[in-house]
């Protein structure tokens, strides 16, 4: 797969919080398979569709890999030849069942822990803090009648259902435990897209679940799961603000965009030029005078008694 | 809906004193009649200078007729050449057995400022049409009573409705609305007064050209709480699909109130929750980053004078039009917020020859984000102007939208979009994934067109017309820094022309056109090009 015709590929993902570079648990994977991978990609970020499967997506002049294509963004950047860190491993069945357990037991666990559990603050910071209150609400809720129709729960087997997902995530973390030890990466000394889909879980758990979380609790278990993440989070995430560069694209608030480099950086905040302060101060002018206009028009017109008699016949 | 009635004076009648019984109703039609009483015509005929010598006191029926009729006719000729002092003492309202007196009062209240008779019949003949026009009413009559003994000069105006037997109508219809963008074929079915306020619910399904579709229900209120000013309120889940041609669908649903509705005036108020999403996934970069939720809270005020004699046909005259809105009217800062400004501006010339008339017209339209980060940010996508479609500008004044012979958003700032891989792997053989139309921040259209009568009687008789035509028009990106590089040189430069000729078929409320456009100037992308092509509009 050629590189794209600007030569630099844009991830858009879901906005900052929690201390990583994206909150949401579906987009930090990508993220930092790119990172394994060594592709450089500029961040962008979407917070007006949190409903969005499509999200996160990249893309590369006319090239868009979205996430509810062809197996995600990840397996069509290994099929189009952008990054490919399984081409060693994919066939070995140790391999696919972890990847099976990964993409099930412990994806369902997160969606479920985010949406019914304890991680129902978490979730509206991520998804609908740049949205407005009345929209953020509806879409939640919404949300949280569809997760509880994909996993079938009712009144009746609630705590069953949750007890059943549970043990799947602690069953799955004892394995991938079990399986890591004390190396670096899963197979061999070489990430693969596992360790980015295991590295983003535990991160996500440790930093945007609250401390009575069930999942948390199950993962600060393993001690070396903690650990191999914690290490790959200071090598991938720490970087220097000032060797990024800022884009000129800024987001309307309702959107919430922003551009910035592959490292991510805390940009200072900036000061107002005068002709921006000049042209606010317009503006509030030419606002208040519309709306000043349109109360004086009213209050005289309600004010006088006559009513036009239209002399044309009905239009 | 029972038609406003015509003022027919009744036959002289052989009793003298006409009571206000309009029961019966010679004419059929639910008449708008008017009596005098002979105590008036005394009264009347008491201030003539010239009196005739007095009647015989023992008539006969037919000189009784023939002194009553000579009685009404110098009165009608007193009331063609001189003004007849009568003040009106009370409007009685009668029948409204639902409908809140207040209603019928205040459409009335002018009655009592007559001095006239003459006054009092033009009065009367509009308080009648307002009446009719609230649709509550089947049928309307207004009589003139003679007022109290005691006080001579006077009348009692009576005014009698009979109220819709049926609460539930529905029509078919076209519109213009003034929060719609465009006109709208619609559908309606209505519950009347069900209040007595003279409240019209309805629920309503409307079809627009420019590929929306919109259900609605709403309430109007005449006379909201007194005010002289209706009331309409409406709930709307409008859909519009732009896939074809700049890749999105939007699905806006929410509240618009009409705060101020008159002949000149219309101030809207919307609130609205507005979706873009992306069904075919082939949308371009900039497509892309306006997918999602918005919510929009804003205020548009239009002012609109048509001095024109016809808009289907306008021979001589002019209409202006500004419409403004400002969204971002909410405690919310995450909501949509934009200035956007429209004018229009149209007058035709008569040349005096087979009804021919020369119609300019110039539009303009600006789009402008505004808070912190204002100059960094792009206008909303489905709030930007797009040229183009099937509607003529003679007709319509909703700022800039159309350029003769370019078809809908089919010209202006484009990008490519997203290109899928063939079955080979091979993106460069895919097939052209085409473009998007971005629609630009700043719009300006303009015409002129020459409209002339054919030769034959039977075109004629039929309003149908020839026209020959030319218009230009060009969009232009402001938002995201663009204005930086915006030079008024290279947008006059960069306008698209066309010019054509064609044959105009009134059909009310439509003006059809026929015609054949032939591009002048256009540019790479523009969906534009020689070919014959139909109009409608409103």
């Amino acid at each position: 797969m050629e590189e794209s015709r600007d030569g630099g590929w844009t991830l858009v993902t879901r906005k900052p919080y929690f201390g990583l570079p994206t909150a949401c648990p579906v987009c930090l994977p990508v993220y930092i398979y790119l990172k394994f991978g060594r592709c450089p990609f500029n961040l962008e970020l979407n917070s007006s569709y949190p409903d969005s499967d499509q999200i996160p997506y990249i893309e590369g002049g006319t090239y868009v890999a979205y996430n509810n294509e062809k197996g995600g963004v990840i397996q069509q950047l290994k099929q189009d030849g952008v990054v490919d860190l399984d081409s060693e491993f994919s066939s070995l069945p140790e391999w696919v069942s972890m990847k099976a357990m990964m993409s099930s037991w412990l994806a369902d666990a997160i969606t479920y822990e985010l949406w019914l559990g304890s991680g129902e603050n978490s979730a509206k910071q991520i998804y609908y803090s740049d949205l407005p209150w009345v929209i953020g609400k509806v879409l939640f809720v919404k949300q949280v009648y569809d997760v509880k129709q994909r996993f079938h729960i009712s009144k009746q087997n609630a705590e069953k259902k949750e007890e059943e997902i549970h043990d799947c995530a602690k069953a799955a973390y004892r394995a991938l435990s079990a399986k890591l030890g004390e190396q670096d990466f899963l197979f061999e000394s070489r990430p693969t897209s596992l360790d980015a889909d295991l590295v983003g879980h535990v991160l996500f758990i440790l930093q945007a679940l609250p401390e009575d979380s069930v999942l948390r609790t199950a993962v600060l278990e393993h001690e070396n799961l903690i650990r191999y993440a914690e290490r790959h989070r200071n090598d991938i995430l720490n970087s220097d603000p000032s060797s990024a560069s800022a884009s000129n694209f800024q987001p309307p608030p309702s959107a919430a965009q922003t551009s910035s480099s592959s490292k991510p950086k805390r940009k200072p905040k900036r000061e107002k030029t005068e002709e921006e302060k000049r042209f606010q101060r317009k503006a509030k002018y030419f606002i208040g005078a519309q709306l000043a206009a349109v109360l004086l028009f009213l209050s005289l017109l309600g004010s006088s008694s006559k009513v036009d008699i239209d002399e044309d016949d009905e239009d | 809906m029972a038609k406003p009635d015509e003022f027919k004076p009744d036959p002289p009648s052989e009793n003298p004193k006409t009571e206000a019984d309009d029961t019966d109703d010679e004419n059929g039609d639910g008449g708008y009649e008017e009596e005098v009483e002979d105590t008036e015509e005394d009264e009347l005929d008491e201030e003539e200078e010239d009196e005739p010598e007095p009647e015989p006191r023992v008539r006969t029926p037919q000189s009784a007729v023939r002194m009553q009729r000579a009685k009404l006719e110098g009165l009608f000729q007193r009331l063609q050449t001189q003004s007849v002092p009568l003040r009106v003492h009370d409007v009685l309202i009668k029948g409204n057995t639902k409908t809140k007196d207040y209603l019928i009062e205040s459409e009335a209240a002018l009655l009592k400022n007559c001095t006239t008779m003459q006054e009092i019949l033009e009065v009367s003949r509009a308080v009648n049409f307002r009446l009719q026009a609230l649709e509550v009413f089947d049928s309307v009559k207004i009589t003139l009573d003679s007022g109290p003994p005691e006080l001579p000069g006077t009348s009692n105006v009576i005014v009698e409705v009979q109220e819709a037997k049926s609460p539930l109508s529905g029509e078919i219809g076209a519109y213009t609305k003034a929060e719609a963008r465009s006109s709208t074929v619609e559908g309606t079915l209505k519950f009347k007064n069900i209040f007595g306020h003279g409240d019209l619910w309805d629920g309503s399904f409307a079809y627009g050209w420019d590929h929306i579709s919109e259900l609605s229900a709403g309430v109007h209120f005449p006379r909201f709480r007194g005010s002289s000013f209706p009331l309409d309120v409406r709930a709307f889940l409008l859909s519009q699909d732009w896939l074809q041609f700049s890749s999105f669908k939007e699905r806006s649903m929410g509240l618009s109130v009409a705060l101020l509705s008159s002949r000149n005036h219309d101030l809207v108020y919307n609130l609205g929750w507005r979706t873009l999403t992306d069904p075919s996934q082939l949308a371009s970069r900039s497509v892309r980053r306006q997918l999602g939720h918005s919510l929009l809270s804003s205020l548009k005020y239009t002012f609109k004078v048509d001095r024109r004699n016809s808009t289907l046909r306008p021979v001589r005259g002019y209409a202006f039009a500004a419409t403004s809105q400002i969204a971002g009217l909410a405690p919310d800062s995450r909501c949509s917020r934009f200035l956007r400004q429209e004018v229009d501006l149209r007058y035709a010339i008569p040349l005096g020859i087979l009804n021919s008339a020369l119609n300019f017209g110039i539009s303009g339209g600006i789009v402008f984000p505004w808070g912190a980060g204002f100059k960094n940010m792009p206008s909303p996508l489905p709030d930007r102007f797009f040229l183009g479609g099937n509607s003529s500008p003679i007709s319509s004044l909703g700022g800039p939208t159309t350029v003769w012979g370019y078809r809908t958003r089919g010209l202006g700032p484009t990008e490519s979009r997203r290109q899928l891989k063939s079955n080979d792997g091979d993106t460069e053989d895919a097939a052209d994934p085409g473009v998007d139309f971005l629609g630009g921040d700043l719009a300006v259209t303009a015409f002129a067109d020459l409209s002339l009568d054919f030769p034959l009687k039977w075109f004629r008789d039929r309003g149908i017309h020839g026209h020959i035509f030319a218009s230009a028009g060009n969009l232009e990106r402001l938002t995201q820094n663009a204005y930086k590089d915006f030079s008024l040189q290279k947008f006059v430069s960069s306008f698209r022309t066309s010019v054509g000729a064609g044959i105009v078929v009134p059909i009310q409320p439509f003006r059809l056109e026929v015609n054949y456009y032939y591009m002048m100037k256009k540019f790479e992308h523009d969906r534009g090009k020689p070919r014959f092509g139909v109009t409608f509009s409103m």
